[in-house]
């Protein structure tokens, strides 16, 4: 994953999460927003209905003293205060003053609380409201709630009680209204709320008790449960009742119980409120956030990608120039804008590759000095030793010539032979350099290089045992199925020959020689490792340098060939080695060699492994 | 003293002076318009249609009585039609019927020269008309006859010849179990009934006859016992016909039972509701149900009221075991002929111990007349409206 890539998600996260938290924290505020209002309406809508039915309260005390204060209640108690008094006459009389006075409930009862007529029951002449008789001050208590059996059942009344006195004799009236639909279609509840009122007039709930302002509420049976609650524990409280799985036919109630003169739960009011708006609301805000999210997002990807691109340029235009260097273009430069770290990277960058430069120059001119002289010291001493046997055997023909003419002859021919075969070894000295100074260009072919292996052993067979000296343990891991090489076999032999041959060499004490062949990737492996007295870091790496020798009469040209051919062939050659232990060469060739072969690369070579 | 004696002179001399004028007005007058008004309503008067209430077969039967002679034991309008006082001159069914006199009535033509009949008009409506004049004639409900005297309307009442009683439906469930119905028939205060109700134009029925008719009412009890009842209901309340498990599993279950009234009547409604009432104070239950006359309905109980074929109480209690046994299932034997009161008391005994027939109440025919009106004489058991015998005066 690019750096651009990492930074354009780091972006992206880091908008996702802001996006989220800023939708989140919109959607709870306004979802708290809407239930502090909603709760405010139902408390507005709780203190109506207190407001209203204290009205009420009010309204049917006027009224009921309107029939205490009536010309005909007046006359009734008179008559009624006489002794032996007939009330039976009066016994239709509450159905029409309820009828004038509005009153759905009125009942005149006699000093002993007997009623003498009812418009609720007429039938119930005769019996008693014992409550009725005794002691009370009705006018300070004004209305009050009340359970009321009428014809058609028991009813919930808002009912006051005015007293007639003449005489000693009381003439009680008892009214009100009938509290149900009616007095909740009263209400005047904004949009989406309602009330509903639940008569606690059975023994258990009964749906049909709970009336909205068009009568029995449907699906009542829902209701059971929370007022059978409010039944066992009254008191002000609040449920919630979703209709549909939909959230939004959910509806929270707020309940006001609705007590009677001992304080006995007579009803409940329900003051209902959709959350359909809410939920609504609220949807459209998740919608609209969302699609501000979306938009916010689609803007973020392309802000985030084009300025993770602007903002990585540098960087890519450093990771490109990192890679030229380290593909040997060392005057790579970086274009440096602005004055932030990364243009200081880029400048540091720049200054490094030139300072990178001028040492590789220095180094190479360096080693190039350093290899002229090394071939200077190395042709001196090559061409220093069939010198002075030149010198020599001149010096004793001009002292034969002039002292001992007649041994002349002899030594003449003696000196000839020696001048000739001195010369020889100058030539073949010259040979070698002139061998490695043109090395031939690969010859590609398909290779077994098991095979290669086994012929470069099975030469120096004879030598690993020589007698008077320590033996060498060959030791062959040729991983079979090796795949066959493209590559010119001669070189390759020539140049494991030099690999053990130098692994001889540093076994003067006998030891083991293991080579090991493995392929991975397209590529072949071959190590080369012995068990003698190994290598310094220095001398790993100069090891390849030509003419660079550890051995006393080496040329140092031998690693150099190797090196030449395993370059020719497109691989790259390796050494470890640890001081005591041993050293491992590591040469990776790849099966088909390129069309123009690169560079050698000679990886880092460590004394102790690393 | 002379002054005073003149003043007292002045006095009986004027006293006498309207005597002698209105002397001349107690003789029958012919000619006239008498107009009656009825709550009922008559849609016909073929024998072969039958009414649709005990109402309408009454007024029915009034009417043909002013139209036939003789009346037919067979039912109403069964005689020769035109035979009687009166001959129908318009007939407007349901609504409005004019009669003109019959001058060869072979008991003498009628004094008036005609009747007009409106059907189907409303209590209080009534009452205005008879107020205002519209009315010479009118059917008071005797609940209103009290009210409507001390208004001062002249009201005329007869002897309490309708009987008003609950009567248990056989073969139903709750219906069956006796001790349900005395019960219901303890709890029941008829005195109140009377009362209020009746606003005491009345008499609380313990037997199925009035006092005036057998002499025997008063042995037969009307008081309410609430202690008895209370006992009896709550003896039931473990047992529920249509619970069979109920006394089994120690559940008490409330018996109910359904009361059906007329669903046109009234004064059958307060007394149905009255009894529910009576029946809850006494931990029963009672539903009062409205129910159409003649139609089946499912309830345990009905309303009946019953109106005395005869003064004889023999034959009354007869008639009435005629209609009431088919009706309740009683099968008691009814009295003979020439029964005496001892025999008499002993059927009706055993006609309400079994409380199949629960009495509740004796009440009057109630007429309003105007002042016009002379020589009315208010119907008994088994007469009629004697619209032929009366003529009319002047409004004074």
């Amino acid at each position: 994953m690019t750096f651009r890539t990492k930074l354009f998600l780091l972006f992206m996260i880091a908008l996702l999460l802001s996006v989220g938290i800023v939708v989140v924290g919109v959607t709870t505020v306004t979802r708290r927003a809407f239930q502090d209002s909603n709760g405010a309406h139902s408390e507005a809508l709780v203190a109506q209905f207190e407001r209203e039915f204290d009205r009420h309260k009010q309204d049917i005390v006027h009224r009921v003293q309107g029939v205490a204060d009536a010309e005909a209640t007046v006359r009734m108690a008179i008559d009624l205060s006489r002794p032996k008094a007939d009330v039976s006459v009066y016994v239709n009389d509450a159905r029409g003053v309820s009828a004038s006075h509005q009153l759905d409930f009125l009942d005149f009862a006699s000093d002993d609380g007997s009623i003498i007529s009812s418009n609720e029951s007429p039938a119930r002449f005769g019996y008693k409201i014992d409550w009725l008789a005794q002691p009370q001050d009705w006018a300070s208590l004004g209305a009050f709630l009340m359970r009321v059996d009428t014809q058609d059942g028991p009813a919930l009344g808002l009912m006051a009680v005015s007293v007639v006195r003449v005489g000693d004799k009381n003439l009680y009236i008892l009214g009100g209204e009938r509290l149900g639909k009616d007095f909740l279609a009263s209400l005047v509840l904004p949009s989406g709320m309602r009330a509903l009122l639940y008569m606690n007039l059975d023994p258990s709930f009964q749906a049909i008790d709970l009336v909205d302002e068009s009568g029995p509420v449907t699906d009542g049976e829902r209701f059971g449960q929370f007022i059978e609650d409010e039944r066992a524990q009254p008191g002000a409280g609040s449920f919630k009742i979703a209709w549909t799985p939909d959230a939004a036919s959910a509806e929270s109630f707020h309940e006001l119980p609705l007590v009677g003169r001992q304080g006995e739960l007579l009803g409940t009011l329900l003051v209902g409120n959709s959350q359909r708006e809410v939920v609504m609301l609220e949807r459209r805000i998740i919608l609209l956030a969302a699609g501000v999210a979306a938009m916010g997002l689609l803007f973020g990807l392309l802000l985030s990608w084009w300025g993770a691109a602007r903002v990585t340029l540098p960087v890519r235009k450093l990771a490109e120039g990192a890679r030229e260097v380290s593909g040997g273009n060392w005057r790579t430069r970086v274009e440096v804008k602005g004055h932030n770290e990364i243009s200081q990277l880029a400048k540091a960058f720049n200054r490094m590759t030139e300072q990178l430069s001028e040492q590789r120059e220095r180094l190479v001119q360096a080693e190039r000095v350093a290899a002229w002289r090394e071939l200077a010291r190395r042709l001196a001493h090559e061409l220093k030793n069939p010198l002075f046997p030149l010198q020599t055997t001149v010096e004793n023909l001009q002292r034969a010539k002039e002292q001992s003419p007649e041994q002349f002859e002899e030594v003449f021919r003696e000196s000839t032979g020696i001048l000739l075969s001195e010369i020889d070894s100058l030539k073949k000295i010259v040979g070698r350099f002139s061998d490695f100074a043109k090395m031939p260009q690969p010859e590609i072919a398909a290779v077994n290089l098991n095979e290669t292996i086994r012929g470069v052993v099975k030469l120096f067979e004879s030598q690993f045992g020589t007698v008077g000296r320590p033996p060498i343990t060959p030791e062959l891991h040729l991983e079979e199925g090796l795949p066959p090489i493209q590559a010119d076999e001669a070189l390759l032999r020539r140049a494991i020959e030099n690999l053990v041959l130098n692994a001889m060499d540093a076994m003067p004490a006998g030891g083991v020689l293991m080579l090991r062949t493995t392929h991975q990737n397209g590529e072949v492996d071959l190590e080369i490792s012995d068990t003698g007295s190994g290598l310094t870091r220095e001398e790993c790496d100069r090891l390849f340098t030509p003419y660079y020798t550890t051995k006393q009469h080496g040329t140092g040209l031998g690693l150099a060939i190797v090196q030449s051919v395993v370059s020719d062939h497109g691989g790259r050659i390796s050494v470890e080695s640890e001081s005591g232990v041993g050293t491992s060469f590591y040469i990776h060739l790849p099966a088909k060699p390129p069309e123009r072969p690169a560079s050698v690369i000679v990886e880092k070579a460590s004394s102790n492994g690393e | 003293m002379k002054v005073r004696s003149l003043v007292l002179l002045a006095v009986t001399s004027a006293v006498l002076l309207a005597a002698g004028r209105a002397e001349p007005a107690r003789r029958p007058r012919y000619g006239g318009r008498l107009l009656v008004e009825i709550g009922t309503v008559v849609s016909s008067f073929d024998p072969s249609v039958s009414p649709a209430s005990a109402e309408e077969a009454a007024a029915k039967e009034e009417i043909c009585a002013l139209i036939e002679e003789p009346h037919k034991p067979e039912g109403a309008c069964a005689g020769t039609a035109g035979s009687g006082a009166f001959r129908i001159a318009e007939w407007d069914p349901g609504k409005h019927l004019t009669l003109e006199a019959n001058p060869s009535y072979r008991g003498g033509r009628p004094f008036v020269d005609s009747v007009e009949i409106q059907m189907g008009r409303a209590s209080r409506d009534r009452l205005l008309d008879l107020e205002v004049g519209k009315a010479d004639v009118v059917e008071i409900a005797p609940e209103e006859a009290r009210r409507a005297s001390q208004q001062g309307v002249r009201v005329t009442i007869s002897q309490p010849d309708e009987l008003v009683a609950v009567a248990f439906v056989p073969h139903h469930m709750i219906s069956e179990l006796e001790n349900m119905r005395e019960a219901l028939s303890r709890s029941i205060d008829r005195a109140a009934i009377v009362s209020f109700i009746l606003q005491k134009e009345g008499q609380p029925a313990g037997g199925l006859l009035p006092q005036w008719s057998s002499s025997t009412a008063f042995l037969f009890s009307t008081a309410v016992d609430l202690a008895a009842a209370k006992k009896l209901w709550a003896q039931i309340s473990g047992f529920h016909p249509s619970a069979p498990t109920a006394g089994a599993a120690g559940t008490a279950v409330s018996p109910k039972i359904v009361l059906g009234y007329d669903a046109n009547d009234s004064l059958e409604q307060s007394i149905a509701e009255r009894i529910a009432v009576d029946a809850r104070e006494a931990g029963g239950s009672v539903t009062a149900v409205a129910v159409t006359r003649g139609s089946p309905g499912s309830e345990d109980a009905r309303i009946v009221r019953l109106r005395m074929a005869s003064p004889n109480p023999s034959e009354a209690l007869a008639r009435f075991m005629e209609v009431l046994g088919p009706m309740t299932g009683a099968n008691t034997d009814p009295p003979r002929a020439q029964a005496t009161p001892q025999q008499i008391y002993d059927t009706e005994r055993a006609i309400v111990s079994g409380y199949r027939i629960v009495p509740l109440a004796w009440f009057p025919r109630v007429y309003g007349l105007s002042m016009r009106v002379r020589d009315w004489k208010t119907p008994g058991p088994s007469e009629t409206w004697p619209l032929a015998d009366l003529w009319l005066g002047d409004a004074q």
